[in-house]
């Protein structure tokens, strides 16, 4: 048989040889039966010096071309082969994802944090401060200051809690409201003024399912030279938005305050309804919940903190954390804030 | 308030009667509607009816054979009440009437006689439980009409929420007031005549304290006869909430839900010495009120007195011995003018809450007791019979007239947005019943009935209400500069940080139980801030410490089965010491306390997890001071109240101490029922939210390190700390980090010391350390543990 024949044979054999190779070493064995020293191809290559120097370059070229497509075949092979075994090492390299097998810890902001965080945020973006005041707070503050003259039913003991602490006539107390830090701030500070001030107040108050004896308010205050009943419903609207979702509306009625002239009660478009649903699990039907009291400054109050409300005007405005919390999140009975039951916490992460 | 629909209309006539309409309207003017009730009667069928004859039955003698006309002819009804003779209006429940209970009429034959429909009474038309016979109804009321009419059904009954200061609108006058204004239509009071007859009542009154009682108006009417109102006036009063009891008190309830002026009638006979005082009571004093409970009285009670003492609480509540009766015979009217705090604090300090008081103590227009004496004198003379003496007592000892105020267009402007003419002022404020002069300012005079208008800014409001809060348009103040303060931005640096490493956030009531506090461990109960009125012992003591709080809710937690807690706080804690801040003000400090036990810090299979106890209090107190920048801190190992003495420390931040970390003491675990070891600790807040010194930056050094350990053998006595830093120390700033990979001691180690294994790993900022170089130093670093008392393991 002469050497052309004999390449051609092992052209024609080689494609079945190395498909039929399962593994890289069965293919390694192909390759020497193909192209080794002791393969027809080793033998054509052993030859090649006694071959008439006419025939020699096409015999030499025929052997090359025929080594190189059988590399080229063995070298897929071999890619491919590999990618398998790539593919079950890595199959034995599988776990179980569903398995929790190491966790780092989280915590989380009290639910009535958050919910201040995010408020206090949306007002710092309208160019608010954050201001804070004693919790124990003299009587001057939590009411007189306030336009709350002695003779009004909130300053009687029924509804103030009372420290035994300094002079009678201080009436020292545990304020009643976020208001006095309004005052104190306004004191310190000149006009333009526009704060926010989160924090607890204390009421006289039997703890059910809807009260606590302490709990969070949000006050806010904006003092400048201005302000107008419009900026009041403006910057409510903003804040609607921004906390309920962007089509939230939001509807001020009359209302009275001792501290606010106009006075009013805000109320925003149901976020779960949108007013549309019968026994809507958030605002019962209605479509509104009222969410927070606000109002024109009284003068009496600009004047007690030493501003002329003949030359500002302001605005003023009060929210519950925990009842803002409780209409977001479906929460149903307020001890849950107190209780600090981590699986009631952990929900808030 | 509950107001009628159709009680209301006899004050108005409204351009709709749509009860959602009239809500929305109600509420926009400030009058708050709460719900709104339809009323609507609970039977079909039943008519006015008048008896024309009454015969026996000829085969039953507990029934009788009568005929009834209801406007088309008699017919036939047997009827088993007797309460009732031939010409009575009756209430007929004809054939094919369905009464409450679903009760169904027809015709039927009773012993042969057939009888159609039934005669009701009150009973079986589920209006009251009067059991006395069949309904017999007052007056002549038109035949044929339906029952249902008569009791002005069907209505609707509006449950308003009126402001406190707005006792004006606690009457069907105030809100037909504020409808007018809205509408603008015009409210009316419909006149009860008054026949009075000559004479004057025997009776004087004497007001000796003008500041509580600023008017004193009486009317006597003489030969009444008290019995039942008519129904009508019942169920009136019905729909408004309040109990029918006689129709000499029925009036009194009638004209102050009507005009908002609160009544009160005497007995004229049981008044004693025919003179009535008013004044402060005098300690030791009492009076039996209406109520049959004895009260004691206080030198501030506003008291009205006869010759034998006592006899009626001020705008508040008539005293028993003055009550009207069923044998009253003359009436001596009250409506008087009550300074609101003193009946405010009276009716408080007896806790009596009544219809009155409310209405007094918020403001009753003091120049209306004339209009509701009279119009109630005129109502007793229709329901009771009698007559009206002519003699009028009226008592003015404070008069109060109208009140007269400026207000400027630009003030109005100022407030409320361009665009309020001076037409649409004056004309909103004409329209509640002031009167407007001038042109700008506006001069004003507001009716007495109005006491809570008494500033230019109050009119502000008035003329935003009746303009519509609804029309005013949304507008945004010009920006301003912002933003949190560097404390409060640490702040959430440090909660965050917290919160990284596991823990939750808490939020604890700021009152300590006593049980709580000397559980804990805390001594010093001198200086504890008390709450004067509280309403709990729970919610007596102000907490001094977060910690007995804190552990509170890990008890919680333990007892509903969650064994591993992390809990922080940040919040106040008080104590009886004057603050710094005020010296008027007790001491209220901001503190940040935390408490972790079971398990704590990351997690994994087949790993024991770490359990929480005082190093791991330490640990959070570094990861605190890390996040937080601060550098400067020290230990001094020591116990405090409640903090276990051997497994806590002082921690001292630039030279100050700022709060104790560690373990809680075994007597606190077992106080608050924990099972295992619980790591504690509470700082205080300002000094960890102080800023601290900013971070110089040093550029990584490029040359390569050299690492190696050193495993000393340690006194007991001697901090590793103090180790590690003196070797540190040693290695003049060579050193780039230092770890402590183990602490051992036990077998194999000297009695009285610890095996202490450092790694440390040396790189010098300038050039390549090398072996030579790092020699002397690694040297200094052991001779410097060794003037500790320490020694090289191993050498």
């Amino acid at each position: 048989m002469d050497s052309t024949a004999a390449l051609d044979d092992v052209l024609a054999a080689a494609p079945a040889a190395i498909d039929a190779a399962a593994t890289l070493e069965e293919l390694d064995r192909v390759e020497s039966g193909l192209l080794g020293k002791s393969s027809p191809v080793g033998d054509v290559r052993r030859s090649m010096g006694g071959l008439d120097p006419a025939e020699r370059p096409i015999i030499g070229a025929r052997l090359n071309e025929v080594t190189e497509r059988i590399q080229g075949m063995l070298e897929k092979r071999r890619a491919a082969l590999e990618m398998e075994r790539e593919a079950l090492l890595l199959e034995d390299d599988r776990i179980d994802v569903s398995l929790e097998s190491h966790s780092f810890p989280l915590g989380a902001l009290h639910p009535i944090q958050q919910t201040i965080d995010e408020i206090v945020d949306i007002f710092v973006g309208l160019g608010y401060r954050v201001a804070d005041g004693p919790e124990a707070e003299l009587g001057w503050y939590n009411f007189d200051a306030l336009n709350t003259p002695p003779t009004h039913p909130a300053r009687l003991e029924s509804d103030t809690l009372y420290l035994a602490h300094g002079k009678p006539e201080d009436e020292v107390l545990l304020r009643t409201q976020t208001s006095p830090v309004q005052v104190r701030w306004m004191e310190e500070h000149q006009p333009p003024v526009y704060v926010v001030a989160p924090g607890k107040v204390y009421r006289q108050e039997t703890t059910d399912a809807t009260h606590l004896p302490v709990f969070h308010q949000i006050e806010g205050l904006a003092v400048d030279q201005s302000i107008q009943f419009s900026d009041l419903i403006g910057t409510l609207a903003h804040f609607s938005r921004e906390f309920f979702g962007p089509e939230t509306r939001v509807r001020l009625r009359p209302d009275f305050f001792p501290f606010t002239e106009p006075s009013a009660d805000l109320s925003v478009s149901c976020f779960a309804c949108d007013g549309g649903q019968p026994g809507c699990r958030v605002c019962g039907g209605a479509g509104w919940l009222e969410i927070l009291g606000c109002g024109m400054v009284d003068p009496n109050v600009l004047e007690a903190a030493g501003y002329d409300p003949a030359q500002v005007s302001g605005f003023a405005f009060g929210m519950g954390a925990e009842r803002m919390t409780m209409v977001r999140h479906g929460i149903n009975d307020i001890r849950h804030f107190i209780d600090n039951d981590l699986r009631f916490l952990s929900q808030f992460r | 308030m509950r107001v009628s629909l159709l009680w209301l209309q006899e004050f108005i006539d409204l351009p709709t009667t749509d009860p959602g309409e009239l809500s929305g309207v109600l509420t926009m003017l400030g009058h708050e509607v709460e719900s709104y009730e339809i009323l609507q009667a609970d039977w079909s069928d039943v008519y006015v009816g008048r008896v024309s004859d009454i015969a026996a039955h000829p085969d039953a003698d507990k029934v009788r054979v009568c005929q009834v006309d209801t406007g088309s002819g008699p017919e036939q009804i047997i009827c088993g009440a007797w309460n009732f003779s031939e010409g009575a209006y009756v209430a007929v429940a004809k054939p094919g009437a369905v009464l409450p209970g679903d009760l169904q009429i027809g015709q039927r034959t009773i012993r042969g006689v057939e009888s159609n429909g039934m005669i009701c009474s009150e009973n079986e038309l589920g209006l009251g439980d009067d059991h006395t016979g069949i309904l017999v109804l007052d007056g002549e009321p038109e035949l044929g009409i339906p029952f249902a009419e008569l009791i002005e059904l069907p209505d609707v009954v509006f449950d308003l929420s009126i402001t406190s200061n707005r006792p004006d609108a606690m009457s069907l006058v105030g809100i037909a007031r504020d409808l007018s204004a809205h509408y603008r239509v015009p409210y009316r009071v419909a006149p009860r005549p008054l026949s009075p007859v000559p004479g004057s009542p025997d009776i004087a009154v004497k007001i000796e304290d003008p500041i509580g009682c600023r008017r004193f108006t009486a009317r006597e009417i003489r030969g009444i006869t008290i019995r039942r109102s008519p129904l009508r006036v019942r169920h009136r009063l019905a729909k408004a909430g309040v109990r029918a009891i006689s129709n000499v008190v029925d009036v009194t309830n009638y004209v102050m839900i009507e005009l908002g002026h609160p009544l009160h009638a005497f007995d004229a006979a049981t008044i004693a010495g025919d003179r009535l005082v008013v004044r402060r009571a005098s300690v030791g004093e009492t009076l039996v009120t209406l109520d049959d409970v004895e009260r004691k009285l206080t030198p501030d009670d506003l008291i009205i007195y006869d010759a034998e003492g006592p006899t009626s609480m001020s705008g508040t509540m008539g005293g028993a011995r003055s009550e009207v009766s069923e044998r009253t015979v003359d009436v001596l009217m009250e409506a008087a003018s009550w300074d609101p705090p003193t009946i405010m604090y009276m009716s408080r300090r007896h806790g009596l809450m009544s219809e009155a008081s409310r209405r007094f103590e918020r403001g009753v227009d003091p120049n209306l007791t004339d209009m509701a004496n009279a119009r109630a004198a005129a109502m007793v003379v229709e329901l009771a019979g009698g007559a009206v003496l002519e003699g009028v007592i009226d008592e003015i000892a404070t008069p109060i007239g109208p009140l007269t105020t400026d207000l400027t267009l630009g003030h109005v402007e100022r407030i409320l947005g361009p665009g309020f003419t001076k037409d649409e002022v004056t004309g909103i404020l004409e329209s509640l019943g002031m009167e407007v002069a001038g042109n700008d300012p506006l001069t004003v005079t507001v009716p007495t009935y109005r006491p809570d208008v008494t500033r230019p800014i109050d009119l502000i409001e008035e003329v935003a209400r009746i303009h519509g809060y609804d029309r005013f348009p949304a507008t945004l103040p010009v920006g301003r500069a912002g933003g949190l303060t560097a404390e409060q931005r640490r702040l959430r640096t440090l909660k965050s940080a917290l919160v990284g490493i596991g823990l939750f956030e808490a939020v604890t009531l700021p009152f300590v139980t006593q049980e709580d506090l000397s559980g804990f461990g805390w001594a010093d109960t001198d200086r504890l801030l008390h709450v004067a009125n509280p309403l709990r012992d729970e919610e007596a003591t102000m907490r001094p410490t977060l910690l007995p709080g804190l552990l509170g809710a890990a008890r919680f937690n333990v007892a509903r089965g969650t064994d591993s807690i992390g809990l922080f706080e940040a919040s106040r804690t008080f104590t009886g010491a004057p603050s710094p801040m005020d010296a008027r003000l007790p001491d209220q400090v901001e503190r940040l306390g935390w408490v972790l036990t079971g398990d704590a810090g990351p997690s994994a299979l087949g790993v024991a997890p770490t359990r929480a106890d005082a190093s791991v209090s330490f640990s959070v107190l570094r990861h605190v001071m890390a996040a937080l920048g601060h550098r400067g801190l020290t230990l001094q190992p020591q116990g405090a109240p409640g903090f276990h003495p051997g497994r806590s420390a002082a921690v001292i931040l630039d030279g100050h101490v700022i709060g104790h970390v560690g373990e809680l003491a075994p007597a606190g675990t077992g106080h608050f029922q924990l099972p295992e070891r619980v790591a504690i600790g509470e700082l205080d807040l300002a000094p960890l939210l102080a800023p601290a010194p900013l971070a110089e930056a040093v550029s990584p050094s490029p040359f390569p390190h050299v690492d190696f350990d050193l495993s000393f053998l340690l006194p007991l006595d001697v901090p590793v700390g103090d180790l590690v830093q003196a070797t540190v120390e040693a290695a003049s700033g060579l050193v780039e980090s230092a770890r402590v990979f183990d602490v051992f001691h036990g077998p194999g180690v000297t009695e009285g010391n610890r095996a202490v294994a450092i790694a440390y790993r040396l790189r010098s900022a300038e050039h390549t350390l090398t072996n030579e170089a790092v020699k002397p130093v690694r040297l200094a670093m052991v001779a410097a543990g060794e003037s500790l008392g320490a020694r090289l393991r191993g050498a």
